[in-house]
């Protein structure tokens, strides 16, 4: 089997053939015995694998899951070892028929722009499953935990290496039942009311992204599969299909619903309303994965298919996009300094963080959407590492009031380090991961795309400025009040309250040394994403 | 030439091909063996009856795959009679859903103080009247094939027939029914007077070009007449009552083969007679499906009873399998994309549907309720019904890697192909009621995971092996489908699937 | 040929048989207007047979009558079990399902 892995190892996607009349022809290439294949189904057959295990055996139970998700992330070592970092195709590609009758086909590869986001993914989720180990959270039940924790990996990887619209969106709707179950179940007093609202706005969203795919389908240029003129779902002939294919008018309500449909998921400003209640119910494990991986989910739609493939269409688009980013900089921003719940103001700032990200996008330049994706990986990382410092205060002060809290660095300093570490990496401290989401985010938009308002996106650009102001203005208001000063009196001589546990160094030291080394060496993620960014805006123009 | 004379002249004999019949023929004769080991079995001989039944339903498969396999066009008697690839799919769909339908039906009839022999009787003949629906294409013999299904089925929804619930949902059954005939067969003695034939491709030659006034009452009258067989609002009152008052599985049968052999006998009648006259009929199922799916699934949001949920959920997933015929009319590639949506969208519901009315049965031999409240804490005295249950409920909600999701592509797909206004917002409106059914969806799954059980009472669920079976295969097909979809769309996406009108 | 008398008739038939079902509460009167929908077909299929001088209306109508016959056979049956059970066969008592 290794053997096979590395034969087919970094595939490259082969050059599109073309017939005498110019039409591409469609041949399957590679093998479902893909790399990719297995890091994607692993986390799924591992599920499996533990719905037969007793439910009495919870060891056996978390050490399954928990090497599942090792040997993941084993896969996902090896895809970032085996990548071609010059090459800005698709690796690891793979072409072969799977709904033949709409030439939907399970088509996967990686590229600069979904390795880091694939590596995040396998990367995040054995911590998870680490940080888990002995948090449970009410009302216990680790099989069906960890099932659906693996089973919403599947979903998450499968997502970021799907190459056709359909299995995008299939994986995009994994993605969601996990996560139904893991805010319902697992989640604080309202989680009925945040599982079902965060179920309902992202089945929404991708009810409008589903009839855009369609609408794309039957009106891009039809390529040639077996012999037979047929529509296309395939993400990296799109590009060249629809802009043949669809019209002005038409091009523009496509990607409105795409816009919905990512732009829940985001979610930018007016669809974000489910984020904080899902984000403030969900168990510590399911904020952390919601941050670090599902929000992104949105923003690779955009950077993936809406833009590549609609490029025209996102030109009238991006001054939209750049403003409702910028309201949800500023908007996120209020909300967080209303904040009295901790959990709360962090998932309020991962509406203002994925303002940046949109933000950059908009500007629909290689320099904004690589900073958008260093974006998303710093916000994942930062974000996530929050949420688990949130999940581990409510386990020993059993509140997150802001008001009660105090005086963590004296009772527990340790973690009050990382908390502080992690609020300077999220208000964007040079130095950490932080700063290259945010600073070159902002920077991008000073020179947008040609053809776009160029006062419209600086005044934007000066107004996100101000919204790193109040970033720091909440984000230190947090720290102050939760690390400094001394312990209220209710929690002075608690003894529940103890310093970082050793299962929790083991979670989130790599988050940590991530955060760091990626502030100073971000080369290493701009020079990933970069050859495949500027691919992607070919139809730009630049 | 004389009346008497032309009367004698169209009496000749036509070729008839037994192969092309066996199937029908099959299920005929073992109709006929379970009356005479009924008459004459014996009360020790009744629970061969059930076995006798399960196994000639699967024994009539055997001819339908051998006709898919040639794949050949079987047409007799003067075209009335048609066996072609979409008649072999919902033959054999019929014959699976009625094999799955005694699966259930097993143990409850026969630990009921009910009538085990008449049961499977009157369940082969309805099953019988759907095979021959799947090839009828004349009014005559889909009208006969109509009234094979409905007589058995208003007497098996009367089934426990000291129960004043089920007389109730029998006579409403039978009243909603009967009407609906009524109307039906006038608008087909319409259109037969106004064509001079009763097959529907002549009919569909006659009505092409302008339609007089009568044409379109007959062609309304039509779709009325089969709208209360599929329950599609505002025709669907009976289907709650219905659902509730019959025996479990005499309600998945009614909401499973009876609901997809009108939407056979609709698809047939309306592509096949009127595809010419789509401004007549488009517009009217449009509102049609429009109206079912919202309707059904703004009322199921606030049912408190599983099966009643499932009635609404029922209607409004009839719903979205009106849809594309609303525009069918287009062309030939729409109504070739519309006729197979609907077959992908009714093999996919009969597998997921069933399995939620065999958990519905499942559960209420512990609780003997279905009220929703009843499902609370499932998931830790039956986890096995409870991931089984929450496959079906999300597979209708049409979340991807359950089967349902491939439906709603494919009924969404042939929305938006002909790039018009008509199917854009159809498929926006199918998009919208998926989130709202999702909440109730949402909610079985979250009473059967979160909520604690009612009293506290968890002793294990007892699954009689049949039962178990029909929700195993259920829920392999649901997941299977869903996964590959091409297992369904490799018969439903065939060419020349059905001869359309055109 | 006096067809459009006989449209005429069964369309008046089929009226009265819609507004029964409506609006008779008695389940027997409510079947005996079903009857006389079902019979206003009849008196279409034939007249149009008769007009069209095809052996097909007839043939239609030959089909309808027993299969009327013996849904009325069952729907007698169903409200002689109502009538057992609830002494009435008011067709607006049956109301124990709602919602």
């Amino acid at each position: 089997m290794r053997f096979e892995l590395l034969q087919l190892a970094a595939q490259l996607q082969p050059p599109v053939e073309v017939d005498a009349a110019g039409v591409p022809v469609v041949e399957s290439t590679g093998s479902f015995w893909n790399p990719l294949t297995y890091t994607v189904f692993l986390p799924l057959a591992g599920a499996l694998l533990l719905l037969l295990v007793p439910k009495g055996n919870e060891a056996l139970v978390k050490l399954g899951a928990l090497i599942t998700s090792l040997l993941t992330f084993g896969m996902g070592l090896y895809l970032l070892l085996e990548f071609d970092y010059s090459e800005s195709g698709k690796q690891f590609f793979a072409n072969i028929p799977w709904i033949e009758v709409i030439n939907s086909r399970y088509i996967v590869g990686i590229d600069g722009i979904s390795l880091p986001l694939l590596a995040l993914t396998v990367f995040v989720v054995p911590l998870c499953i680490i940080y888990s180990w002995n948090h449970i959270p009410s009302p216990g039940n680790p099989k069906a935990f960890f099932v659906l924790l693996l089973v919403l990996e599947t979903g998450m990887i499968g997502s970021f290496i799907a190459l056709d619209l359909i299995l995008f969106f299939v994986f995009f709707e994994v993605v969601l039942l996990p996560m139904y179950f893991l805010i319902g179940v697992w989640g604080g007093p309202d989680r009925k009311y945040a599982s079902l609202k965060f179920f309902l706005y992202t089945l929404f969203g991708s009810a409008l992204m589903i009839v855009a795919f369609l609408a794309l389908y039957f009106l891009s240029d039809p390529v040639m599969v077996d012999g037979a003129l047929i529509g296309s779902f395939d993400m990296t002939l799109l590009p060249d299909l629809a802009a043949a294919g669809v019209g002005t008018t038409a091009a523009l309500w496509i990607f409105g619903g795409m816009f919905i449909g990512f732009g829940v998921k985001v979610p930018m400003f007016p669809f974000h309303t489910w984020l904080p209640d899902a984000h403030t119910q969900a168990p510590t494990v399911g904020s952390v994965i919601l941050a670090a991986v599902l929000l992104k989910l949105g923003t690779y739609g955009f950077v993936r298919i809406a833009i590549p493939i609609l490029p025209e269409a996102a030109k009238t688009w991006a001054p939209v996009i750049a403003l409702l980013a910028v309201i949800g900089i500023i908007y996120g921003a209020l909300c967080c300094l209303a904040q009295t719940d901790m959990k709360r103001l962090i998932a309020f700032s991962s509406v203002a963080h994925m303002g940046f990200t949109m933000l950059a996008i908009s500007s629909l330049t290689d320099f904004g959407i690589n900073a958008a994706i260093f974006g998303m990986v710093a916000h994942g990382l930062i974000t996530g590492m929050l949420f688990f410092i949130a999940g581990s205060t409510k386990e020993r002060y059993h509140t997150l009031e802001i008001a009660r809290l105090g005086g963590m660095l004296k009772q527990a300093p340790r973690m009050g380090w990382i908390l502080g570490l992690c609020t300077m990496a999220s208000l964007g401290l040079p130095g950490l991961a932080g700063f290259w989401g945010e600073f070159p985010a902002i920077l991008s938009v000073y020179q947008p795309a040609e053809g776009l308002n160029l006062a419209f996106f600086r005044t934007m650009m000066v107004i996100a400025a101000i919204g790193t102001v109040f970033a720091a203005g909440y984000l230190l208001w947090l720290y102050q009040r939760v690390a400094f000063g001394v312990p209220s009196e209710e929690f002075e001589n608690d003894p529940e309250i103890t310093d970082v546990q050793p299962l929790e160094w083991v979670a989130w030291l790599p988050m940590l040394v991530l955060i760091v080394v990626l502030g100073f060496l971000p080369g290493l993620l701009f020079n990933t994403t970069n050859p495949a960014v500027v691919e992607s805006l070919a139809a730009l123009g630049g | 030439m004389t009346f008497a004379a032309s009367m004698l002249a169209s009496v000749d004999h036509p070729p008839i091909d037994w192969h092309a019949l066996a199937p029908e023929l099959i299920v005929l004769g073992v109709l006929a063996i379970i009356i005479l080991v009924d008459a004459f079995g014996g009360e020790d001989r009744k629970w061969a009856i059930s076995s006798i039944t399960s196994i000639g339903l699967l024994v009539a498969i055997v001819p339908v795959v051998t006709m898919a396999v040639d794949g050949a066009v079987r047409s007799m008697f003067d075209a009335a009679y048609v066996v072609d690839n979409y008649a072999l799919l919902f033959k054999a769909l019929f014959l699976v859903a009625g094999y799955i339908v005694v699966l259930l039906s097993t143990n409850y009839i026969a630990e009921g103080d009910y009538w085990e022999g008449e049961y499977y009787q009157l369940l082969l003949a309805s099953i019988l009247g759907m095979m021959i629906m799947a090839s009828a294409r004349d009014l005559i013999g889909i009208f006969v094939a109509l009234e094979t299904i409905s007589i058995p089925a208003y007497m098996l929804a009367a089934w426990r027939k000291r129960e004043s619930r089920s007389d109730e949902a029998g006579l409403k059954y039978y009243l909603m029914g009967v009407f609906a005939s009524g109307v039906l067969l006038y608008g087909m003695s319409l259109l037969y007077g106004l064509t001079g034939s009763t097959r529907l491709v002549d009919i569909a030659a006659a009505v092409s070009g302008e339609a007089p006034a009568l044409v379109i009452v007959a062609i309304v009258f039509t779709i009325v007449g089969f709208g209360f067989k599929v329950s599609a609002v505002p025709f669907h009152t009976w289907a709650p009552d219905v659902y509730e008052g019959a025996p479990t599985p005499v309600t998945a049968f009614v909401a499973v083969a009876s609901k997809a052999a009108g939407f056979v006998a609709l698809i047939t009648v309306v592509l096949v007679a009127f595809p010419t006259q789509p401004e007549i009929f488009e517009p009217l199922i449009w509102a049609l499906a429009a109206a079912t799916m919202t309707v059904g699934n703004v009322i199921a949001l606030r049912q408190t009873n599983m099966v009643r949920l499932l009635a609404y959920s029922g209607v409004a997933q009839a719903g979205y399998m009106l849809a594309p015929l609303a525009i069918a009319g287009h062309s030939a590639t729409s109504a070739e994309l519309a006729t197979s949506a609907i077959a992908t969208y009714l093999v996919i519901y009969m597998a997921m549907n069933l399995g939620a009315f065999g958990i519905v049965i499942a559960m209420a031999r512990k609780t003997g309720s279905a009220e929703l409240s009843s499902y609370g804490g499932m998931l830790n005295y039956a986890p096995a019904l409870t991931v089984a249950m929450t496959i079906f409920v999300f597979s209708l909600a049409g979340i991807p890697f359950l089967a349902g999701w491939y439906g709603k592509l494919a009924v969404v797909l042939a929305l938006v192909q002909p790039g018009t206004w008509f199917g854009y917002s159809m498929a926006i409106i199918v998009g919208v009621n998926s989130v709202i059914a999702l909440g109730y969806y949402a909610k079985i799954a979250r009473i059967m995971w979160i909520d604690p059980a009612p009293d506290g009472d968890t002793t294990r669920v007892r699954v009689p092996v049949s039962v178990a079976s029909a929700l195993v295969i259920t829920a392999v097909l649901t997941v299977a489908i869903g996964v590959y979809p091409p297992l369904v769309d490799q018969f439903t996406g065939a060419e020349s699937f059905l001869t359309l009108g055109f | 040929m006096l067809l459009n008398q006989f449209l005429l008739l069964g369309a008046v038939l089929f009226c009265i048989g819609v507004y029964g079902v409506l609006v008779r509460r008695n389940g027997v009167m409510v079947l005996m207007s079903i009857e006389l929908i079902l019979n206003a077909v009849n008196i279409n299929l034939v007249a149009f047979g008769t007009h069209l001088q095809q052996a097909t209306g007839q043939a239609f109508a030959l089909f309808v009558i027993p299969i009327a016959a013996a849904e009325v056979a069952v729907g007698l049956a169903i409200v002689l079990m109502i009538y057992r059970n609830r002494r009435s066969i008011d067709v607006d008592s049956l109301d124990e399902m709602k919602g």
